[in-house]
């Protein structure tokens, strides 16, 4: 209902203004797929005298030729950015500062918005953007495998010691089978696997050194060592690593939400999916989170028309996940059932995952601090280095990042 | 002005124009982005002040920063050998492909037109595939390895910080031989029958034949062949990005991985920029190897 | 032996290079006719399980696969043009002479491509918007990719020339021949084998290129095929299979086409024109 009356007061506010001559914006994005695009058609398409032209960058040079861009004033007017990229633009003013208007805007409730994707868009106590959608990681297991190994299926490891336990009971090397996969690489998808257990333990990006910390690092090394996982988990990524759950190759992975559609697709045995366990039982819980924010650059000629996309876009809310299958970031969305009930299933999970979901950062300079990161847990798990003394190293360089 | 037009057409003139016609265009686009980097190498250059062209000046800074660092070491080592292992192994691949296709038996030319296919693939997709033909669980190299009984147990030539830089080089030496072997085969192709034929005639055997005649006769070819393999490879860096991300732990990190890792990972361009003047300096050499060895060219 | 089971040895022989050399080709096509969770199966399969046909039929669909080919096709000839008629003069003229210029000359052409395309493509963007160029995106690409492939072009052309005897060149002058028409009439003909192979790879360069043309050309319309296919790489979710078919389409024909011409060219005139 609420929806129905933001949407038809958001054209209704369009329609009267008529402030709107022909405007067109545009807005730079990863995948022609992704809500934003489709959403960009739709409201170009709608009788508001504003055309949004969308275009396509890859992931990768997404935030370099961003940089790029503003450097030489060739910026879009809007873009969706990964969201811990988001600070470094808003921290520097190069995103516009939307506060005042999300205050008096009838649509888009800031309030709603959960705590990490929140953080990801603030900067000094202004709101730089809203989020699209949001994903974290949890665990997936394969039920048949769990049965077949004597272990319950429907009560999957809670604590890291079960996590270990199960993953030693399912390893089958005979088999081609290795108890876990996830992702221990040296780039943002490695440490965006591993804050969540440094997190979990109690510490996190400002303090990757706080005792507790080790243990995490010691449980993915036991991981390795053991031959639980696979040895390749140092070079590969969350896809190819659960693409090797989906072929039966491992009995659990750690991935999130945008791996449903292919594993719904591929998989041919029963899996499930369950919070990440906790150091102990009562321990925090901790999750990463990511997926994109919608920002609009402070040198763009047509702020009003800009922040009205990104109204629409808020209004759109509820097609987050039947269309596009990503979580929405603001509490209260019910997510309409897909006709699968594994992927339903796995969607509750997420999003009560989501709620643990902590932002990496916010911090302009977050490439280096997730840098460090990697440094420490790839020296670790190649045996160059103790635990505690690679965060250590790790912690120093953070401090002067942060300082 | 009718005598410089005449020169133009004739003498000193024409020649002068057509040599500074290109070394203007390169400069225009390749050495004026060339300075920059060397000059960037000199100040503090941050995300946002890419555009301008005026930044802080930390003198060395960024070289003291770069030499300290416990990983230059690594990489130096890397890249030399990277560098020294795929130049040799390219080269003596592509010299035999050459030779073995100039024998012309029937088909052979087709055959040899499909050794380039590395070049017709996108660097995307053949850094994938050879991130998936190395895998150490669903590679197909351990399994044919494992099927004909050559090792006991998958190697992770990926992931296992002694074979990280070799699974690399791996890829790396496909991907250079067809080059090598297609200019090659050109040369040879250049090269008269009738010397063969009379050297056959005054008695030589296969061995003098190649080393008097074939050898001294490609040498334009061969100098520009190793000057140019030396510098695409020391350009590779699709195969990095793709097979290990210069890891695991800095293991298959090399130079101009590096300094990509410095410029765009963790946007510090001074230090990137130090890192391709290094390369720079590196280059010099070999270009001034190159150009010495032209010295010793036979002109017919 | 006889030649002739000499001959049939060496074939088999070559086969058997080309299959080992290719699998990797091979294995592109396999993928591309995988589902995205069958590629990382244990043990790999070497023939598709359940082939996935549609994989093409979907790209076809999404992703306007003519209209990347064709922007690839006019990059690619562009520079090719542009580094044919830059650069070979250039290496006639370092071919002929030898003193301190020509080595000056020589060095600095080898320098200037010192640099990988992701490290000058930030001052060579910054430059065009500068000036405008970023206005003609193609154009704009085409200038910067031709600066990478011109040396490259310059130096092997120069090795062309390098085997084209004197004494030709002075004959034809002695008949009456300005220099530009003995260059023209007599050294480029005898020459064309080495250049056009070079060509042949500078145009394999040209449309394969990636870096350049992704930051340089904005507009989805004018993007060439290389860009085309990473529109399936997306953070987190990656179509392998549409990606390989993707390369399939395109690098089939190209392939084809390039085996048929490189014969042409490699083993084109060359005993003939000397006398």
């Amino acid at each position: 209902m609420k929806r129905l009356i933001g949407a038809s007061a958001l054209a209704l506010a369009l329609s009267t203004t008529g402030a709107f001559a022909q405007v067109t914006l545009t807005l730079w994005t990863e995948s022609a797929t992704a809500p934003e695009s489709v959403f960009a058609q739709e409201f170009s398409d709608m009788d508001n005298g504003i055309t949004v032209d969308v275009r396509e960058i890859r992931f990768d040079d997404l935030v370099t030729d961003t940089l790029r861009a503003v450097a030489t004033r060739t910026n879009p007017d809007l873009i969706a950015i990964d969201n811990p990229d988001h600070a470094a633009f808003a921290a520097r003013g190069a995103f516009l500062d939307i506060s005042d208007r999300i205050a008096t805007s009838d649509v888009i409730d800031i309030d709603r918005v959960f705590d990490g994707p929140r953080a990801s868009l603030t900067w000094d106590d202004a709101i730089y953007g809203i989020p699209r959608a949001s994903n974290t990681i949890a665990l997936y297991y394969n039920k048949d495998m769990y049965e077949a190994a004597g272990l319950d299926p429907d009560n999957p490891p809670q604590t890291w010691d079960e996590l270990l336990e199960a993953a030693r009971a399912l390893t089958d090397p005979d088999n081609d089978v290795y108890g876990i996969a996830f992702s221990a690489r040296a780039s943002e998808e490695g440490t965006f696997q591993f804050l969540p257990w440094a997190q979990m333990a109690g510490g996190g990006f400002e303090n990757i050194n706080a005792d507790g910390v080790a243990d995490a690092l010691e449980l993915w090394k036991a991981f390795l060592d053991e031959g639980l996982a696979s040895p390749d988990t140092l070079t590969r990524g969350q896809w190819d690593s659960t693409g090797t759950f989906n072929g039966g190759n491992a009995a659990m992975a750690i991935s999130g939400p945008w791996e449903l559609g292919r594993m719904a697709a591929d998989a041919d045995f029963e899996w499930g999916v369950t919070l990440l366990p906790v150091k102990e039982e009562g321990g925090p819980r901790a999750s990463a989170l990511g997926d994109f924010n919608l920002a609009v650059f402070a040198n763009t000629e047509h702020p009003d028309e800009a922040f009205a996309f990104l109204e629409y876009m808020v209004s759109q809310v509820d097609r987050v996940w039947p269309e596009f299958t990503r979580l929405p970031s603001f509490a209260g969305v019910e997510l309409a059932p897909t006709g699968d009930a594994r992927i339903d299933e796995a969607a509750q999970v997420f999003t009560e995952q989501l709620s643990y979901a902590r932002n990496r950062g916010p911090h302009p300079d977050w490439p280096r601090i997730s840098s460090a990161i990697q440094d420490a847990f790839q020296s670790v798990l190649t045996d160059q280095a103790e635990a505690q003394d690679a965060l250590d190293r790790a912690q120093d360089q953070i401090e002067g990042i942060l300082n | 002005m009718g005598r410089w037009v005449q020169g133009l057409r004739d003498g000193i003139g024409f020649d002068t124009m057509l040599v500074l016609f290109a070394l203007l265009y390169l400069f225009f686009f390749a050495g004026l982005p060339l300075i920059y980097n060397i000059v960037i190498s000199f100040q503090s250059v941050d995300v946002f002040s890419l555009g301008s062209l005026v930044h802080p000046v930390v003198g060395i800074d960024n070289y003291t920063a770069i030499f300290a660092d416990p990983l230059a070491q690594r990489v130096l080592i890397n890249t030399l050998i990277f560098t020294i292992g795929s130049v040799t192994i390219q080269f003596t691949f592509g010299f035999a492909l050459a030779l073995f296709f100039h024998q012309r038996f029937p088909g052979a030319t087709w055959i040899r037109g499909l050794f380039l296919a590395a070049w017709v693939m996108p660097g995307l997709v053949v850094g994938v595939l050879w991130n998936w033909l190395l895998s150490g669980d669903f590679g197909v190299i351990n399994h044919v390895l494992e099927s004909v009984g050559l090792i006991d147990e998958p190697v992770f030539w990926r992931s296992d910080v002694d074979t990280s830089l070799y699974s690399v080089l791996i890829a790396n030496i496909w991907y250079g031989t067809p080059f090598n072997m297609i200019l090659l085969a050109v040369g040879l192709a250049a090269i008269p029958d009738d010397l063969y034929e009379a050297a056959e005639l005054d008695g030589a055997t296969a061995f003098q034949r190649f080393w008097t005649i074939t050898l001294p006769m490609m040498r334009p070819t061969i100098g520009a062949v190793l000057a140019l393999g030396t510098i695409f490879t020391l350009q590779q860096f699709d195969l990095f990005a793709a097979i290990t991300q210069g890891g695991p732990a800095g293991s298959s990190t090399v130079a101009q991985y590096w300094s990509w890792e410095l410029s765009f990972r963790e946007f510090d361009f001074g230090r990137g920029a130090v890192i391709s003047v290094l390369m720079i300096v590196v280059v010099l050499f070999v270009s001034l190897i190159y150009v010495r060895s032209t010295k010793a060219e036979t002109q017919l | 032996m006889t030649r002739v089971n000499a001959n049939r040895v060496m074939l088999v022989i070559a086969i058997m290079l080309a299959a080992l050399y290719l699998f990797p080709l091979y294995w592109m096509y396999v993928t591309s006719l995988k589902t995205n969770s069958s590629i990382f199966a244990v043990p790999p399969e070497f023939l598709p399980g359940e082939p996935q046909w549609e994989n093409y039929a979907t790209i076809w669909d999404v992703a306007n696969i003519p209209r990347f080919i064709w922007n690839s096709l006019v990059i690619a000839t562009g520079v090719t043009v542009i580094t044919g008629i830059v650069g070979a003069g250039a290496a006639y003229v370092l071919a002929r002479y030898r003193n301190g210029w020509i080595d000056a000359a020589l060095f600095t052409v080898l320098m200037l491509q010192v640099l990988p395309p992701s490290l000058m493509v930030t001052p060579i963007f910054v430059g065009f918007a500068w000036i405008g160029l970023l206005d003609f995106p193609r154009f704009a690409a085409i200038l910067a990719i031709s600066a990478k492939t011109m040396p490259f072009f310059v130096i092997l052309c120069r090795a062309a020339f390098m085997t084209i005897p004197r004494e030709l060149e002075e004959a034809a002058l002695v008949d009456g021949n300005s220099r530009a028409g003995a260059f023209f009439m007599i050294v480029l003909p005898l020459a064309r084998n080495g250049i056009l192979i070079s060509a042949l790879l500078v145009f394999m360069q040209g449309f394969g290129e990636y870096v350049y043309s992704a930051s340089i050309i904005a507009d989805n319309r004018l993007q060439p095929a290389s860009i085309g296919m990473t529109n399936f790489l997306q953070p987190n979710v990656v179509n392998w299979n549409a990606i390989m078919a993707f390369a399939a389409t395109y690098v089939t024909p190209i392939l084809a086409a390039f085996v048929l011409l490189q014969r042409q060219i490699v083993n084109g005139l060359t005993a003939g024109a000397l006398k």
